[in-house]
């Protein structure tokens, strides 16, 4: 019997007494039910695609540990605008991305896609910018500016990604002990 | 919760045992998901907020409900109730087998006389029937079956249980633990949370590996719940028949023997009714539920419904306060970090109104909280995009230990619950109208509780206290809901004599938390379990000199 199959046996049976000797990973294949990426058809036509791609890397850029591309960010931020955001939500999100384009053709006549990645820095940081403005100020809330969901998903997708929670984050597989008061960068396992 | 518990004890004394479960069988190594990585839910752990705005508006309100766990909640649609306008109340329901004890907090903390006196003390509801002596015993005998991990303190009105070895503090908790020690003394005390959750192997559990969301599920069976540990024992007997999507409509009353005979079931899926008939009956379907069946059994004799000529059926609806505490941040032990995802936390006993009487409030309230290092959660809103912005998120934040309170709640007819003259639920079932509020003395309590929650964190050296600025919590809302088929001695005044048996119709008991004559502070599942094991010995013994 697989190893696999013989431990799924034993725990159905309450036959397992005793859980040290397994590594983490083994443990956690117990109780996942991985689900194929639903296929939404998604509200984002391929310029919006590629426009919060490249926002989003822009946001949490690849360096030793990967970026939003690596995470395919852009596939959730989808997800998130055509299943999860109110109508209202998701309409002021797109405007906010026309917004975007409006604003680097002002600057640099070139829809934010296709300007330098200096550029594209400068105009995302400017609206961030507006949205710190907000937080201070105590204006209208400022968690609903387009710019605070694009990076707040961005972030939420990245940091519960595989590639980040493996890589960056070192957050899975999680260890299978508890250390209250262990040294930051201890080996998780 | 009590239901598997009743269905364990009255198996092992060797009565065939009828369980009726309103909602589906849970199969562990299907519906169990506590190993979900967040990237294999369809939104990373967000939940479907458009289905459950639309199906679950009500129990979305829990803490322990999220993406992986909501299938354990009902569907508010199909389980409608109705409140008065201005008197908000979260009625929670768990529908499947097990009920919520798939769902629950596993926090385990024993009552005392300074509980089970309090009404008789401050005159107000009934006197309890019974005192901490009459229940030791079974506190013991639940916390050896179930497991519970916990630290010895040796206080009077925390009593300590034969504990499995504590959960460990970290760095914060013990610093906090300490310097709360040297100012306060005794008389308040930082303990590690007891709780319902195996640190080391037990009856052939295993022992939790603090993998974090027990409400969606173990495997392991580390933490206990009636499917990891109490059915398995009931069935182990051969004298366990679990029939799930079995809704008791009412319960069958026989004039002539002043007895029920029995249960009349409606099948959830198929809508057939079927009648089972029984010797006892043994009502474990939730507080507020078992008082539904009892009022929705009314008959021409009993049109205010069965066991209730009192008239408390249903009354005294009490939860327990919440969203009272603070939380303060902590500089130093920048360089260590908690890994693992601990299921429990550290616990700080009632410390008022137990030596000396606070002017505001009688009774008392307990906190519980832990220290903890922000994760990349607390700074996906802070300024910054690009590479230093990433780094943000992978450095720990600060240290920052927070206390909640959970206050008691006095019993007060006013709060009821009566059958709805036209609500009905999908399965054309009277649904519930529940009038409920909080009085003077909680409001003070949650006052209370943010005031000395301060206190401990200023003592402890904390910078940045903010109390928690929530206002008080909705009622219903901590899913402690009890008392609405109250214990007592004196069938004019309450529901049940003081073996949780019903004074009118004696083969009826009712044990899980619609039988509290007060609500105490402490989570009172234990509290529930312990009086179902020993109202079933007590049946059975009756059983057997004829007296049912």
């Amino acid at each position: 019997m697989e190893r696999r199959e013989l431990i799924r046996f034993l725990m159905a049976t309450a036959g397992l007494k005793c859980l040290d000797g397994f590594m983490p990973d083994e443990l956690f294949a117990f109780g996942v039910h991985v689900r194929e990426a639903r296929q939404s058809s998604g509200v984002l036509d391929a310029h919006s695609r590629r426009t919060v791609a490249i926002a989003a890397e822009r946001i949490i850029p690849a360096s030793d540990t990967p970026g939003a591309t690596d995470a395919d960010v852009v596939a959730f931020i989808d997800r998130m605008l055509a299943d999860w955001y109110n109508p209202d939500e998701r309409d002021r999100f797109l405007a906010g991305l026309r917004e975007l384009d409006q604003r680097c053709r002002a600057g640099y006549r070139k829809d934010f896609a296709d300007c330098a990645e200096r550029d594209q820095v400068a105009v995302l940081t400017a609206f961030d910018d507006d949205v710190s403005r907000r937080r201070h100020t105590g204006g209208a809330n400022p968690n609903e500016h387009w710019f605070a969901m694009l990076k707040y998903t961005t972030v939420f997708g990245y940091c519960t990604s595989e590639v980040a929670m493996r890589r960056t984050l070192g957050s899975w597989p999680r260890p299978t002990r508890y250390d209250g008061c262990a040294p930051v960068g201890a080996r998780q396992g | 919760m009590t239901g598997g518990w009743a269905a364990k004890e009255l198996t092992e004394l060797g009565l065939r045992t009828l369980v009726l479960d309103a909602g589906r069988p849970i199969v562990p190594n299907k519906d169990y998901r506590e190993h979900t990585p967040p990237w294999a839910m369809p939104f990373r752990g967000l939940g479907d907020r458009q289905t459950v705005a639309r199906r679950q508006a009500v129990q979305r309100n829990s803490v322990t409900f999220d993406e992986m766990s909501h299938q354990f909640w009902v569907d508010d649609v199909d389980n409608p109730y109705s409140t008065p306008a201005n008197k908000a109340f979260h009625w929670f329901r768990a529908r499947q087998v097990g009920g919520k004890s798939i769902i629950w907090g596993r926090q385990v903390y024993r009552w005392s006389d300074l509980d089970f006196g309090a009404n008789l003390r401050d005159g107000i509801g009934v006197d309890w029937p019974i005192r901490y002596a009459d229940i030791a015993p079974w506190y013991d005998l639940v916390e050896r079956f179930i497991g519970v991990s916990g630290q010895t303190e040796g206080l009077a009105h925390l009593p300590d249980g034969p504990f499995l070895p504590p959960m460990a503090m970290n760095c914060v908790e013990s610093h906090v633990r300490d310097r709360m020690a040297s100012k306060f003394g005794r008389d308040r005390v930082l303990t590690m949370g007891r709780v319902a959750v195996l640190t080391e192997r037990h009856n052939g559990r295993a022992a939790c590996h603090y993998c974090g969301p027990c409400h969606r599920g173990c495997v392991t069976r580390s933490y206990f719940s009636s499917v990891n540990a109490t059915l398995p024992a009931a069935e182990a007997t051969g004298r366990l028949t679990l029939m799930p999507d079995s809704i008791a409509r009412h319960l069958v009353y026989d004039d002539q023997t002043n007895r029920v005979s029995g249960v009349l079931v409606l099948d959830a899926r198929t809508r057939e009714t079927r009648e089972y008939t029984a010797r006892v009956v043994f009502l474990c379907a939730s507080a507020l539920e078992s008082a539904r069946i009892l009022l929705n059994s009314a008959t021409s004799r009993h049109p205010d419904g069965l066991a209730n000529s009192s008239g408390q059926v249903g009354r005294n609806v009490m939860d327990h306060i919440k969203w009272g505490g603070a939380s303060g941040t902590f500089d130093g032990w920048s360089d260590r970090q908690p890994i693992g995802q601990r299921p429990n936390g550290i616990y700080i006993p009632r410390f008022r109104n137990v030596t000396t009487r606070h002017p505001d409030f009688i009774r008392g309230y307990g906190f519980q909280g832990g220290a903890g290092r922000a994760g990349w959660e607390a700074k996906a809103r802070a300024p910054g995009i690009g590479l230093a912005f990433k780094e943000g998120l992978t450095r720990p934040g600060p240290w920052t230990m927070s206390f909640g309170g959970f206050g008691e709640m006095l019993p007060r007819p006013e709060n009821r619950a009566t059958v709805h003259p036209t609500l009905v639920d999908a399965w054309g079932i009277p649904a519930l109208h529940i009038t409920c509020g909080w009085s003077d003395n909680e409001l003070a309590i949650h006052r209370d509780m943010n005031v000395t929650a301060a206190e401990l964190l200023e003592a402890a050296g904390a910078k940045h206290i903010r109390p928690d600025a929530r206002g008080p919590s909705t009622p219903g809302n901590t899913n402690h809901e009890m008392g609405t088929a109250r214990m007592g001695r004196d069938p004019k005044t309450s529901v049940l004599n003081g073996w949780n048996q019903s004074w009118d119709v004696p083969n009826v008991f009712v044990t899980d938390g619609a039988c509290m004559a007060s609500s105490g502070n402490q989570n009172p599942s234990l509290t529930y379990m312990a009086l179902t094991a020993r109202a079933c010995h007590y049946a059975v013994d009756a059983l057997k000199r004829g007296d049912l």
